[in-house]
């Protein structure tokens, strides 16, 4: 990229939507982080009080717990039409909810996006596990006769994009992004890409999931959560005493959009969206890199990328989801690009509040950064009473801090040992 | 009134007059109730209106696709709740032929007076 890109190639983000366990608006997810509230309730599922998972990261207002759309409620705020909910997933109604919110904080109507040829969709999601259980459980039970004529459409992992990209009519581009944990941020940092080359001139960007047992439970069998039943102690990134992480489910959605065409409007520009870099483990299929080479790597190219130095980062949404493994690589990236060459950001996992919502974890960070970048503040590391001697120099604040950054950077690891770091810098026209 | 446990999940969702009349269906074979099921579904299929909301009684002279709105994946929903419903199969060459809503209701009927009593 040049130095200086024009405006018609500089991605800027002008809306936000959020539905997520602190909060399903701007407002209350703004006083969550501050206040460092965690979203964090009690769950049982299946219906075993055994079993070894106790907490998730939970949406209220809305109940999407049937395996029939008919039998959804959410909050009347938003219209989702019969033609619509026929084929969403349960995390389809947060997502179609969280694009409502966000178009409306930057200032589009529907009409504006609809059949647009500059305006792009991209998704992430795993799909829903739930309604494909159920659905082939159906057609399992007929033998194969007969089945849902909305299972795939509304089950597969792209369920987000099939559903939302006719929902909105939009006709610049819809595409899904799967690399796990790193989903979102992929479709973020594609996004970016696509404003900068010119193809598109705005990109709506909405990861979810669901927090119900099919979503959540298999993580479980990989030894991957946290067994605790106090909120205080489950979900606490970095804590030498953190034992997993804590599943969720909601959405964010987030508005990149050409800077001339937000000024052009009179839409108020939350943040600059400066750069992004990717990098792979090469390593393992689901563990991190130990020393978390490939997270370093990510984050020098996204520094690269928006032409700024490690010094120059005041703070870091670090994707840490308190599991031992991956804390720890984190950890030890951070002290390779930060520490050891004297810079030190503020550096926090916002997971202690919310739980760790997978693939939409990237885009919701993305939008907390957002927030801090706009509000001009610091979130904390909830929940972190001892830090990991290997965090050892890096700057982890327990509590919010009310000091405005000016470049933030957000950090996502996906299975596979994907990585993707994106950097947001506060707007200053 | 039929209680929740003598009700199939396709039905669970429909109002209590309709499930009453699954129930004289079922143990009468009175094909006038049928058909308050099967308007019922047509209702509750139709891909335009809201959600939430519910529509004026149906004529069985008005077209699923022209005039109700229908589009394919609709049609095949109500289908597939039929077969669901009653344990039957249709093919798509049976679907293709059904252009109104009195069609459905007849086909659906013909089909049943062929299959065993429900159970």
């Amino acid at each position: 990229m040049s130095a200086t890109p024009s405006s018609s190639r500089r991605p800027v983000v002008t809306g936000l939507g959020f539905i997520t366990p602190i909060g399903n608006d701007r407002a209350s997810v703004l006083a969550s982080l501050r206040e460092g509230r965690h979203g964090l309730a009690p769950v049982e599922f299946l219906g075993n009080p055994h079993l070894p998972v106790k907490l998730a990261g939970t949406v209220r207002d809305f109940d999407v717990s049937s395996t029939s759309s008919r039998d959804w409620t959410w909050p009347s705020r938003y219209a989702i039409p019969r033609e619509t909910l026929r084929g969403l997933a349960p995390h389809g109604v947060f997502a179609l909810c969280a694009i409502e919110q966000a178009l409306a904080e930057a200032g589009l109507a529907p009409e504006a996006v609809a059949h647009d040829p500059g305006t792009g969709l991209f998704c992430a999601s795993a799909g829903s596990a739930r309604l494909l259980h159920h659905h082939l459980g159906q057609l399992d039970a007929a033998r194969g006769e007969r089945g849902n004529p909305m299972g795939v459409l509304s089950s597969i992992s792209g369920t987000l994009n099939f559903n939302l990209g006719a929902h909105f009519h939009i006709t610049g581009a819809v595409c899904g992004f799967v690399s796990a944990c790193a989903s979102s941020s992929h479709a973020l940092g594609y996004a970016c890409d696509e404003i900068r080359l010119g193809r598109l001139r705005r990109v709506i960007v909405v990861g979810a999931e669901e927090h119900n047992a099919e979503t959540i439970l298999p993580f479980a069998a990989m030894r991957a959560l946290s067994a605790q039943s106090d909120p205080a102690l489950a979900s606490c990134p970095f804590d030498v005493a953190r034992d997993g992480f804590v599943g969720a489910g909601g959405a964010v959605a987030v508005i990149l959009e050409a800077a001339d065409l937000a000024q052009a409007r009179g839409a108020p520009v939350l943040a600059e969206f400066a750069g992004w870099g990717q990098s792979a483990d090469g390593h393992s299929v689901a563990m991190s890199h130990p020393e978390g080479a490939g997270l370093r790597l990510a984050m020098q190219r996204a520094l690269a990328d928006a032409e700024v130095t490690p010094a120059q980062i005041d703070y870091v949404n670090a994707h840490a989801t308190s599991t031992p493994v991956g804390d720890r690589a984190e950890a030890l990236a951070l002290r390779a690009v930060f520490t050891e060459g004297g810079a030190r950001p503020r550096v926090s996992s916002t997971k202690g509040l919310t739980g760790h919502p997978l693939s939409m974890a990237g885009v919701m960070e993305a939008a907390f950064c957002t927030l801090a970048l706009a509000e001009g503040f610091v979130p904390g590391n909830a929940h972190l009473r001892t830090a990991d001697p290997v965090c050892e120099g890096l700057d982890l604040p327990r509590e919010s801090v009310a000091v405005a950054p000016g470049w933030v950077l957000n950090n996502s690891s996906g299975f596979g040992g994907s990585n993707v770091c994106h950097v947001l810098r506060r707007w200053a026209g | 009134m039929p209680s929740s446990s003598d009700t199939p999940p396709p039905l669970l969702r429909f109002p209590a007059e309709v499930r009453a009349a699954y129930q004289g269906f079922c143990c009468t074979r009175d094909e006038a109730a049928l058909r308050v099921v099967i308007f019922a579904a047509v209702l509750d299929f139709m891909p335009k209106s809201s959600a939430h909301s519910r529509v004026d009684a149906l004529r069985p002279e008005q077209r699923l696709i022209e005039d109700l709105g229908f589009d394919s994946l609709a049609v095949a929903e109500t289908v597939f709740f039929f077969e669901d419903l009653f344990q039957v199969t249709i093919k798509n060459e049976e679907i293709l032929a059904l252009r109104t809503v009195g069609e459905l209701g007849d086909f659906v009927a013909r089909r049943l007076r062929e299959k065993a009593p429900v159970a």
